[in-house]
């Protein structure tokens, strides 16, 4: 059981507070997902809890003790942070084996990771050659290479393609399923939800949520129905009859506010309205996370004036 | 986590990065290369010190020992390297002085191969004025040739950890022995004898002039060495990394 337990974890840069008295544990089995925008101190948090970086004040522990004093720590935590970190002139194979050795691990290891991680093919050519998504492989296959109780990969998705996206969902279920800590990093809500379980909000340094994916798309995602109808008017009564409050687009569709496609589908059909479209909107879990995060992000564009 | 693990990753580093090894391929050639030349041009003459001139390809040659004393470190500071080396051994003092290790131990099986070499050439080139060195005197100076060229590989080592970037120190470092030192060392008296370089190159001198004889003149070289070297290991161990 690698539990991570932050207790209080605040870091300063020259009076500006980058991670504001933080306080989360994160649990084996399941996948954490770690959400902020840009800015928003999650890696600086993640550079705290590897012993990188000396807190201003707090503490953060792997497992009960603080990462510096794990013996052989890359059998105990795996971590991904910098893609550019490995040497561009050594092989991504050498990469592996410096780390093996540092910890003791076995050389059969970086074999096996290498072919975990689809790079046995390029195992030997020099880590300059290789591309974003597979550079990306190799620090996730660095990650991997102690068969670590906990894992925290920082942005992982970043430069796969979509064959990796799925990939590396199916990766971060697994390593929870076998009953690893999982803390996964992203400044994308829906890529998030593709894969968390539980989530963890952080906003100017601030934790805004820690909370379960489900209890939170329940709790702040307000649901809506889009609808498309040849009667409009029919509709609009309907609509008004059962207390739901609808707007019509200029295309044509309707956006139900607060109504669920179940409710919606009924009352139509009762009222004998011919739909030609009812569904339920996805965007806004998205939505539900800006929220959350509005006047939290530190750089934000200023707002367009509405052209219509 | 321990001294031998770290050793071990420490020196697979710097045996799987081709620049590393060229550079001391370099530091053979280049000191074997000009020692056998000066030896041939300077073996006469009535100020000459035979040993001195045998040996003297490790004052150009030591440009190459001080290169891959900085690139043995400086290559942690490129893109997040030094996180990655942290997260597998985060005993920062530790982790140092395995590097500083696995430096030396490179440095000094090569450097006392080429002072052998060196010092073959430089005889060979020398020719009748070789008589005058003694085979205690040989074996002092290729011992110490061996030694020097060690600590000023790990001089930069410790400044490179200062100051964070290869390029940095070796802006400073080259230019020190090729010009300043040069310079002021025949110009000034004493304090020039106690330079980092300077001071340790009496170990290559049959006669010396300077206050320092070739092993004390060694010692103060390895105290500047030792200074370097505490020095990165404190900037290692207090920044973030």
């Amino acid at each position: 059981m690698t539990r991570i337990e932050v207790q209080s974890l605040t870091k300063e840069y020259g009076g500006r507070r980058a991670v504001d008295d933080v306080t989360f544990t994160v649990r084996p089995g399941r996948v954490t997902g770690f959400l902020g925008p840009n800015g928003a101190g999650k890696s600086t948090t993640l550079r705290l809890v590897l012993g990188l970086d000396r807190p201003t004040r707090g503490t953060a522990t792997v497992g009960g003790r603080p990462y510096a004093a794990l013996g052989e720590p890359l059998r105990r935590v795996g971590a991904l942070l910098d893609t550019q970190a490995p040497h561009g002139s050594r092989t991504g194979r050498d990469h592996l084996r410096v780390l093996a050795a540092s910890n003791r691990i076995a050389r059969r290891r970086v074999d096996e990771v290498l072919e975990e991680t689809g790079l046995a093919t390029v195992a030997g050519r020099r880590v300059g050659t290789y591309s974003l998504g597979m550079r990306q492989r190799l620090g996730i296959a660095a990650a991997l290479l102690g068969d670590p109780g906990a894992v925290l990969l920082d942005e992982p998705s970043n430069g796969l393609d979509a064959e990796g996206i799925i990939w590396i969902r199916g990766l971060l279920r697994r390593l929870a399923d076998e009953g690893r800590t999982v803390l996964v990093s992203s400044h994308l809500m829906n890529e998030t939800a593709s894969f968390a379980d539980h989530l963890l909000v952080l906003g100017r340094g601030r934790l805004l949520a820690d909370t379960p994916l489900r209890e939170f798309i329940h709790a702040r995602v307000e649901p809506r129905v889009r609808v498309r109808t040849t009667d409009d008017g029919a509709l609009r009564a309907a609509l008004a009859a059962n207390g739901h409050e609808g707007v019509r687009h200029e295309d044509g569709h309707w956006t139900v506010r607060h109504a669920r496609v179940e409710t919606i589908g009924v009352l139509a059909s009762r009222a004998g309205i011919p739909l030609l479209e009812l569904a339920a909107e996805e965007a806004t879990l998205e939505r539900a996370y800006l929220d959350l995060t509005a006047g939290e992000t530190e750089f934000t564009a200023p707002p367009q004036e509405a052209r219509t | 986590m321990t001294f031998g693990p770290a050793f071990h990753a420490e020196c697979l580093k710097i045996r799987t990065l081709r620049s590393l090894p060229g550079t001391l391929l370099a530091l053979f050639a280049a000191t074997t290369a000009f020692s056998a030349v000066a030896g041939a041009d300077q073996g006469t003459g009535p100020q000459a010190d035979p040993l001195f001139s045998a040996l003297s390809g490790v004052l150009p040659g030591q440009i190459a020992a001080i290169t891959f004393g900085a690139l043995a470190v400086s290559g942690e500071y490129r893109g997040g390297a030094l996180r990655v080396t942290l997260l597998s051994m985060p005993r920062r003092g530790l982790w140092f002085a395995a590097k500083a290790a696995a430096v030396a131990g490179h440095v000094l099986l090569v450097g006392l191969v080429t002072a052998g070499a060196a010092f073959a050439a430089g005889r060979a080139g020398l020719g009748a004025a070789a008589r005058a060195i003694t085979a205690a005197e040989a074996a002092r100076a290729v011992a110490g040739c061996g030694i020097y060229l060690t600590l000023m590989a790990l001089f930069a080592t410790g400044l490179t950890a200062v100051l964070r970037s290869g390029v940095a120190a070796l802006s400073i470092l080259v230019p020190f022995v090729l010009v300043v030192s040069f310079v002021v060392g025949d110009s000034a008296g004493t304090v020039a004898d106690l330079l980092p370089d300077r001071a340790g190159q009496a170990v290559l001198r049959s006669a010396y002039d300077g206050v320092l004889g070739p092993w004390p003149g060694l010692a103060v070289t390895a105290l500047w060495t030792a200074g370097a070297l505490l020095a990165g290991a404190w900037c290692v161990r207090r920044r973030d990394a």
